[in-house]
């Protein structure tokens, strides 16, 4: 890097005071795991915090792991390239769970046939064999979703300290992060979770809400829709332009993300798991959606007033990441708004922010290794081992779990080099399960003559999503957007799932939980 | 892009309004369910152990 790179990128209001405030934060947060550590009994108060999760704190639960440092990146780089456009995809996420919250549309029939994880459903509705292979299929496309958070995470580390111009910062920060996560996962489980995600909802909700306040102090409202308008054109506000960042294809794409994202995404679906009653649940998607939409919007619009800062108040910056000269590279826009944010929040406020983002990281980081490694213990290792493994064994395999999906996120994160935006990789990744999840869903929720051999070819199919990453696109010589892919696998595995079931219907004395399907249907409305 | 854009600064505006709402609403409610919770976990195990 150059020297006047560096300069540029070193300029920052991050103190020394906001380092302690950091410090005293994540070491507030070690403490709250250890306290917790000593309620952690069995498996269901590790994965599902023994079932006694209220209104309020399963809504600050539900959008502390959802509303993630993570979260806030990719959604920021969203806004820097799409501009006001890209407010459809929380527009269309908050309604979708707000629809789920008014039907119980899948959340509440799996609450109330009081499973585990999304592979015990399948177990229950089509057989082991299903768990089995809906387990790999789950661990397999989510331990690939979460490769590149940790990455991205300490991106906002190093933007906003001002460390981006040192080539050590970013791998040394991406390891701190991950033993600080490791150390505090594994210590309590969904109790420390939940606990973390409540103070992090605490102190992030009134931190984006006065960041916010702060970004439009410093450029004017007007200047910013105007700059946007100047800049970008119809395309930073009408999604639907077919040359802009999005389309219609796009737009359908989203919808059935927003679905996921609440009704089939498992860290989504663990909260409505580990809420006291079913009809909680559906009070929790109805309020919840206002965090879906906030935890898009406002980090979108912080993307936005990047995008506008650059252009308007800071030239040494738009030259950086929008360079004139032909063929120059621009610099990653993942940094944009970390940057942005390192120059325009003063001294100690910056050191919440960072602090309560840092919480974010890890309670994004904290729910997912919990979720993905229970799966790995509860849905492939112990139906394998035929359910003989006892608690305290099923707790410890989950921690070594947990470490080691730990150490992959460490390597992937140093290794990949995709060229897509990081929510397209997510939305990719996360297709390899979900396509097949939707499916089986649906059909085992929904559809009595769903089958066994239906399920398990729905979640085969769903494996074509992974054509849809940029380096598998490159392999193949093909060049087809993420979301056309990612539409096409859903197509393809209810296809399936339909073909499957009509044509190898399950025998009469099959699966038991067919009748567990049918109970859960009184209730619903 | 006129209707496109007083469209998102009433979703912006309206989503942060309620937001604000909500996320007062929930703090002050969320610590008491975290009371709530422990108390029922502590109660469960002693159950579990009688």
């Amino acid at each position: 890097m150059d020297p006047k790179t560096a300069e540029i990128l070193g300029q920052t209001n991050f103190t020394t005071l906001d380092w302690g405030i950091v410090a005293v934060y994540i070491l507030g947060s070690v403490v709250i795991g250890l306290m917790v550590k000593r309620y952690v009994v069995n498996m269901a108060d590790y994965v599902t915090a023994g079932r006694a999760i209220g209104t309020c704190l399963g809504i600050a639960t539900m959008t502390g792991t959802e509303l993630g440092l993570i979260t806030v990146m990719y959604s920021a780089q969203k806004g820097f390239v799409g501009g006001f456009a890209a407010f459809h995809i929380a527009v269309v996420a908050a309604i979708v769970t707000f629809i789920v919250g008014m039907t119980g549309f899948i959340v509440y029939r799996l609450r109330e046939m009081e499973v585990l994880t999304i592979p015990e459903f399948y177990e229950r509705r089509f057989g082991p064999k299903t768990r089995i292979v809906g387990g790999i299929m789950l661990a397999f496309g989510g331990i690939l979703n979460m490769g590149l958070f940790l990455k991205v995470g300490s991106m906002f580390i190093v933007g906003i300290t001002g460390m981006s111009n040192q080539g050590w910062a970013l791998p040394a920060v991406m390891t701190v992060l991950l033993v600080l996560v490791l150390i505090y996962t594994v210590l309590g489980g969904m109790l420390s979770v939940v606990v973390t995600d409540y103070i992090q909802f605490v102190v992030l909700s009134f931190g984006l809400l006065l960041t916010s306040a702060l970004a439009i102090r410093e450029l004017g409202w007007n200047t910013i829709f105007d700059t946007v308008a100047k800049e970008m054109g119809a395309k930073g506000f009408d999604p639907t332009v077919a040359d802009g960042a999005f389309g219609g294809e796009y737009i359908i794409w989203m919808c059935f993300m927003g679905l996921v994202g609440c009704g089939i995404w498992p860290t989504a679906v663990a909260r409505a798991l580990a809420a006291e009653s079913p009809e909680t649940v559906k009070r929790q998607y109805r309020w919840s959606s206002v965090s879906f939409l906030i935890r898009f919007l406002i980090p979108y619009f912080w993307g936005i007033c990047a995008f506008v800062y650059f252009k308007t108040k800071s030239p040494e910056l738009n030259e950086l990441f929008f360079p004139a000269a032909e063929g120059a590279k621009a610099f990653d826009n993942l940094y944009a708004m970390p940057i942005f944010l390192g120059r325009i929040l003063p001294a100690g406020l910056i050191g919440i922010i960072t602090a309560g983002m840092i919480a974010a990281f890890m309670s994004t980081h904290d729910s997912y290794l919990l979720c993905w490694s229970s799966v790995i213990t509860q849905d492939i290792v112990a139906p394998i081992m035929g359910d003989k493994l006892d608690n305290p064994s099923r707790i410890k395999l989950t921690r070594i779990f947990i470490v080691a999906i730990g150490l992959y996120i460490l390597y992937w994160g140093l290794v990949y080099e995709g060229g897509e935006d990081i929510w397209d990789y997510m939305a990719v990744t996360g297709a390899i399960y979900f396509t097949g999840a939707f499916a089986l869903l649906l059909g085992g929720l929904y559809w009595e003559r769903a089958s066994s051999t239906g399920a398990m070819l729905a979640l085969v199919s769903g494996c074509s999503a992974v054509v849809g990453l940029a380096p598998v696109q490159k392999v193949l010589g093909i060049d087809i957007p993420g979301a056309r892919i990612g539409l096409y696998s859903i197509a393809f595995a209810t296809v399936m799932m339909v073909i499957g079931s009509l044509v190898f219907p399950d025998k009469k004395e099959g699966p038991p939980a067919e009748e567990a399907a049918q109970e859960t249907s009184e209730g619903e409305s | 892009m006129n209707a496109w854009m007083m469209l998102w600064k009433i979703v912006l505006i309206g989503g942060v309004a309620l937001f604000s709402g909500m996320a007062i609403w929930v703090s002050i409610g969320g610590y008491r369910d975290i009371k709530k919770l422990f108390k029922s976990v502590e109660e469960s195990h002693k159950k579990d152990s009688s």
